[in-house]
């Protein structure tokens, strides 16, 4: 069941990725796909500035205008590394509505929370990279240490006390919240009782974790907190729907987006792998 | 497959026309197959008679007898249908698989009616009127049989004795029947084509006088492989059918490739119509560089150049590899070396100019790999005069003319091919030891611009003169009717027949316009739906995503250059895949980092023209020399001194081409073939080890590319891996990025002195280079914040002197915003020509490497098909999109005369001044988008997915 769901959810990430790439570059004829409309005559100015350092921009009359480009592209920039780090059990997805705010799910596979999946949510603050560090709220509140009971928020701050810009990146903070339900740490708890329970009775602790895992996967089908088209929301494994989009994430091969027939003559290699001389890879058919 | 456009030209001949002209005339006769065998037994008792007169008197009656009587049951034979299958006894082998004959054919088998009709024809002395009729008799026959035929030895002797009479040196075949003897050729290749056994048969049963037949067919057919018209193509159908049909023939293949003279005739065929193409490109415009369809339909020597290219590229895409590669060989030996090599190094610029471009077309037009190797090989790897071509072509790069652009427009169509061994020799090379970048900065090769730092740094550059709107407001309302038409061209673009998918800069400036006018949005530009259905409402305003300023027109150019850049990386990590390596700063490692060649201690530019003219001699092969006597003989005459005074004055229109005629070319093929015969005989046994032709792989990989021609004695001895002709300069310890990256920096630097065009080509070769995802190369091009050593010139530095003379000039022209406006609105003039370049209307602009792509992608054949259009209603359509700009480039013109120097300066001088004031008002334009395009490229690198290394993982598999 749960590699159902991490193939769903695989999947749908793999479409809501190419769709979040899709949407900052609007201006590809593609059908069906989100587009960004054209920078409207009439679109309403943002008043709010994205960043100090745009606001520096604005202040010089320089290239102000494309600061907002760079604010996403960082975000792109961080999925894409997310991407990259291939995080095991865990899946974002940014939202619709922001870039700024990433829908997540965890699966635990062993450990005292072995079974659960948990939804959560990511807040990037608005002046990334220069400002605090990401939040992560879980969408119910986790029996942990870590997390807050009634805002379900998981203390991250304490692992990235100050965010650095080159060194901290989004990807880190996911797996910091992957690690934290295989190693247990109580100090400065959020939830006081969870980790009293797991300094004092571990199988109290124990118990109500199992509980609370419980309560959390009975609330899976729930539809996502968000109203967002790209929030994160499980159904039960429907063949008609799931096993097509199962088939075609196994035989999906990446190209590029107008791939075109011809260009397979391109991408000619004749080094041998190790050698950086050229025409040094022997591929001529065997004479006779 | 590409071939298969090939066949089916062959298709009004082939199964399907020829059922079909059967169902309809046979009909009569299969009614009552009786009374055609009747029939056809009555003739052959009156002509058998006529046959065996012992005296074969030179009486007409007889001939025309004999005539009447084989036309009669030549068609009866056609028209016969094989017996049914289930007639023969059960269950011997022949019935079951091989309908039995008709009882016509039957007779013919028995009585060996084709074979006496022949002999006696041949006896008598055969007359051209005879032979003719002899020909298309045969030729209906098999083209037309309801049977095979030529699987019967009655049959096939005849034929093939017939045919060995035409291939007799007293006989011959008289240029009248020319077109006779190659349909029939044809037939017998089709035929063939249909059922291989008959290949078989055809190299197995050979009559004794004539050799192997296979070599009969080929020098019948050879002789037409260059020919021009519908001659030449029947010819090269037919040898590409047997090319497709013995592709699975080991013994047949092995037979073309040792025993026939198919090969070094194609091969050097080209060198011989290379030779008669015209030495001087006459040049229309001052944005020309290289050469389209449109320049080349119309002359006729080139246009026979390219179908034999054509024809090379589809025998090496369905032909047996033993074949392929002795072909991709000959055209190495016998064309690139010989020819293209001496011609790239001519010393006059014309001919320069004229051999690059033909270089350029010439890769452009090859699609198999095999071939585009062979040139690739050619290009890095052999040396002419101690110098590669790569080199030569590099030193080209800094002159200042036309010389430079076709150039450019040469490397521009090598970069997109996205070799590694190109780009290994060409960049990476010098970057791999990572000697350019300071020690502590190495770690940061493989960074990305994560956080927009770099596309800051880049656009920060643009000069703040240059950062006016396109059009102040008051001018935009003068424009709509202008523009309105223009932008209907692009929104209406269908997925079928995509405009230029990546508009080059100068369509740019046009959306750009266009965005800034309250115009309807065009399909494509409207709000997307959400993907459930949901309301479609525009971004939340709210959000971080698109809060663009109101009142800025740049922005939709820059998001359309995200775009471009986006999938200019896409496609390029894409062609990249495949690579050896990632060349990242660890892999390969720097310390595996070849010796290179040290920077050239004296101005290249001053030692590029070397004088020389001759044929490389002397590859110590026999095959080679017989090649290179063949061309001596064939060429222009070892000086070619006759040769550029009177090419010079050839207009690419004129279709009297120079250099030897194809009936001299073929007599001399003649000849060859026999030497070639000869030779084999001496070679004996064709299973010995003996290795030919000798592959250029080898004394390439041997010598390194130190020319074989030139210095035979480095053939045989292995040298070291680097070529030590080379003077040694200064110590490797000085880092050097290589003559590429110098002679595109150094010529970047000057860009305020650079045409328009030429500025138009470099920076379009260096988006190009900057959409390699390899991180050597990126961090060199696009990481403004890495630390180079001091010696080494980056990018930003370039780019930072460059905004500096474009500020200095702004400062001392106060009327330079004006100019700028001009400027840009003659390059969105401009750009609506090249949009509009995709229409049929084919107008000639600068064009950037998507169309270039593009323009490979459909096969020769292809090509040749479509409709050309004239030069000159390209022309004209490009002066009528300029005449909407009324203050367009001639207004441009003079109103910097107006500005220009002194009362005192004299008419030249005033006249340079202006080009001057041109060129630099063009160059803002240009640089600012430039700029933007680099911009985006760093962003977009950052956001890119790599593509899986299918070598890769393969390599995992074996080891594991």
């Amino acid at each position: 069941w749960e590699i159902h769901l991490d193939l769903m959810l695989n999947c749908s990430l793999t479409r809501a990725n190419g769709e979040l790439l899709n949407f900052s570059s609007p201006a590809r004829p593609s059908f069906g796909k989100k587009q960004l409309p054209s920078i409207p005559k009439n679109a309403v100015p943002v008043t709010k500035p994205a960043s100090p350092a745009a606001t520096a921009q604005l202040a010089n009359g320089t290239h102000a205008s494309y600061g907002p480009f760079y604010l996403e592209y960082s975000l792109l920039a961080e999925f894409t590394l997310v991407i990259k780090q291939k995080l095991p059990g865990i899946y974002v997805q940014p939202s619709y509505k922001s870039a700024l705010m990433w829908f997540g799910v965890i699966f635990i596979r062993h450990g005292l929370y072995q079974d659960g999946v948990f939804k959560f949510t990511v807040y990037i603050p608005d002046n990334y990279p220069d400002g605090e560090c990401p939040r992560v709220v879980f969408d119910i509140p986790v029996f942990h240490p870590l997390v807050d009971p009634v805002s379900g928020e998981l203390d991250v701050r304490r692992a990235f006390t100050k965010w650095r810009r080159n060194h901290n990146h989004i990807w880190q903070v996911l797996m910091y919240a992957r690690t934290v339900f295989y190693k247990i740490n109580t100090m400065e708890p959020l939830n006081p009782e969870a980790a009293v329970l797991y300094d004092k009775d571990v199988q109290l602790f124990k118990s109500k974790v199992v509980d609370s895992v419980k309560l959390c996967n009975s609330h899976l089908f729930d539809q996502p907190k968000m109203d967002d088209p790209y929030a994160i929301s499980f159904s039960s494994w429907n063949p008609a729907i799931h096993d097509e989009a199962k088939e075609r994430m196994f035989t999906h091969k990446r190209r590029p987006e107008d791939h075109q027939k011809g260009l397979q003559v391109s991408g000619l290699s004749w080094v041998k792998p190790g050698s950086t001389q050229p025409f040094s890879k022997d591929d001529n058919p065997p004479q006779s | 497959m590409e071939w298969m456009s090939w066949l089916s030209r062959l298709t009004p001949r082939g199964p399907g026309g020829r059922s079909s002209r059967n169902v309809a005339s046979s009909s009569p006769c299969t009614a009552d197959p009786e009374t055609c065998l009747m029939v056809f037994e009555n003739h052959w008792r009156q002509l058998s008679w006529v046959l065996e007169q012992q005296e074969p008197s030179g009486c007409s009656d007889d001939l025309t007898a004999v005539r009447n009587h084989t036309d009669q049951m030549l068609c009866l034979l056609a028209e016969e249908r094989p017996g049914e299958v289930g007639e023969g006894p059960p269950g011997t082998l022949t019935s079951s698989t091989v309908p039995p004959v008709g009882p016509i054919l039957g007779l013919v088998v028995t009585e060996n009616v084709l074979e006496r009709v022949v002999q006696w024809h041949l006896r008598r002395g055969l007359d051209p009127d005879s032979q003719g009729a002899l020909l298309k008799l045969f030729e209906m026959l098999i083209g037309q049989s309801q049977q095979p035929l030529l699987q019967h030895k009655a049959v096939l002797q005849p034929l093939l004795g017939l045919l060995g009479a035409c291939a007799e040196p007293q006989l011959g075949c008289p240029p009248s029947l020319e077109n006779s003897l190659v349909l029939l050729l044809n037939q017998i290749c089709v035929s063939m084509a249909r059922a291989p056994a008959v290949l078989e048969l055809l190299f197995r049963s050979a009559p004794v006088q004539h050799g192997p037949t296979n070599l009969l067919i080929f020098s019948l057919l050879v002789p037409f492989i260059h020919r021009d018209g519908a001659i030449g193509q029947q010819a090269r159908d037919a040898l590409l059918l047997v090319m497709a049909t013995s592709a699975s023939n080991q013994g047949v293949a092995r037979y073309i490739a040792e025993n026939s003279y198919f090969c070094p005739v194609l091969a050097t065929g080209l060198s011989a119509l290379y030779s008669s193409l015209p030495r001087k490109i006459e040049v229309r415009g001052d944005d020309w560089h290289a050469l389209r369809r449109e320049d080349w339909m119309g002359v006729s020597s080139l246009v026979l150049f390219m179908n034999s290219l054509e024809f090379c590229n589809a025998v090496i895409q369905v032909a047996h590899p033993l074949v392929r590669s002795q072909l991709v060989d000959y055209v190495h030996n016998g064309f690139l070396v010989p020819v293209m090599g001496p011609a790239l190094h001519k010393s006059s610029v014309d001919e320069m100019i004229a051999s690059t471009a033909y270089l350029d077309l010439f890769l452009r037009s090859v699609t198999e790999t095999a071939l585009l190797k062979t040139f690739l090989r050619f290009i890095l790897m052999h040396r002419h005069d101690n110098d590669t071509i790569l080199d030569t072509l590099l030193t080209r790069v800094s002159s200042n003319s036309r010389l430079c652009m076709v150039s450019l427009s040469l490397f521009r169509t090598l970069l997109s091919l996205n070799c590694e061994d190109l780009m290994l020799q060409l960049v990476l090379r010098y970057l791999l030891p990572c000697t350019h970048v300071m020690l502590s900065q190495r770690r940061a090769v493989r960074d990305t611009d994560l956080y927009g730092k770099s596309a800051d740094k880049f656009l920060s550059l643009i000069p703040e003169c240059c950062r006016l709107s396109v059009l102040p407001s008051a001018e935009r309302e003068e424009e709509p009717a202008f523009w309105g038409k223009v932008l209907n061209s692009p929104s209406s673009e269908s997925p079928v027949h995509p405009k230029p998918s990546t508009p080059s800069r100068l369509a740019l400036f046009m959306r750009q316009q266009s965005t800034a006018l309250p115009f309807t949005p065009s399909p494509t530009e409207t709000v997307p739906s959400s993907p459930r259905g949901g309301p479609s409402t525009p971004l939340s305003p709210d959000s971080p995503m698109h809060p663009v300023p109101e009142g800025l027109d740049w922005e939709s150019g820059y998001l359309e250059y995200l775009r471009d850049a986006r999938r200019g990386v896409e496609l390029c990590s894409w062609a990249c895949r495949n690579w050896s390596a990632p060349y990242d700063g660890e892999d390969p490692s720097p310390n595996t980092a070849p010796l290179l060649p040290p920077p050239p201690t004296s101005n290249p530019s001053l030692a590029m023209f070397p004088e020389h003219f001759s044929f490389q001699q002397g590859g110590g092969e026999a095959v080679e020399r017989l090649i290179s006597e063949l061309l001596d003989g064939a060429g222009p005459g070892e000086g070619g001194q006759q040769g550029p005074g009177e090419g010079g004055q050839q207009g690419p229109g004129d279709s009297n081409g120079q250099g030897i005629s194809i009936e001299a070319f073929t007599q001399e093929l003649r000849e060859l073939e026999e030497r070639v015969r000869e030779r084999s005989r001496g070679v004996g046994d064709p299973d010995s080890e003996e290795p030919l032709p000798p592959s250029p792989l080898d004394s390439d990989l041997i010598g390194n590319g130190a020319g074989a021609g030139v210095e035979p004695k480095v053939v045989g001895s292995a040298v070291g891996l680097c070529s030590p002709a080379r003077p040694l300069g200064q110590p490797s310890a000085q880092p050097y990025t290589g003559p590429f990256m110098v002679v595109l920096f150094a010529k970047l630097e000057n860009m305020l002195q650079n045409s328009l065009y030429v500025n138009i080509l470099l920076t379009g070769i260096l988006c190009q280079l900057a959409c390699y995802p390899q991180p050597l190369l990126r961090s060199f091009l696009l990481n403004t914040n890495m630390v180079f050593q001091p010696s080494v010139k980056s990018l930003i530095q370039v780019l930072g002197s460059v905004k500096n003379r474009i500020e200095v000039f702004a400062a001392s022209h106060e009327d330079f915003p004006a100019m700028l406006r001009k400027a840009q609105r003659y390059l969105v003039a401009r750009g609506k020509v090249d949009w509009a370049d995709s229409s049929p209307m084919g107008v000639p602009t600068l064009r950037r490497s998507d169309s270039l792509v593009k323009s490979r992608k459909p096969s020769l054949g292809d090509l040749i098909m479509r409709h050309t259009n004239s030069p000159t209603r390209a022309r004209h359509a490009a002066q009528l999109a300029l005449a909407h700009v009324r203050d367009g480039g001639q207004s441009l013109h003079s109103a910097l005369f107006r500005g220009g120097t002194g009362g005192g300066a004299s008419g030249l001088e005033k006249q340079v001044e202006a080009l001057r004031v041109k060129n630099a008002v063009y160059c803002a334009v240009i640089f600012s988008e430039f700029l933007k395009e680099l911009a985006a490229l760093a962003q977009e690198h950052a956001v890119s997915m790599p593509f899986l290394q299918k070598t890769r993982e393969r390599g995992g598999g074996r080891q594991g």
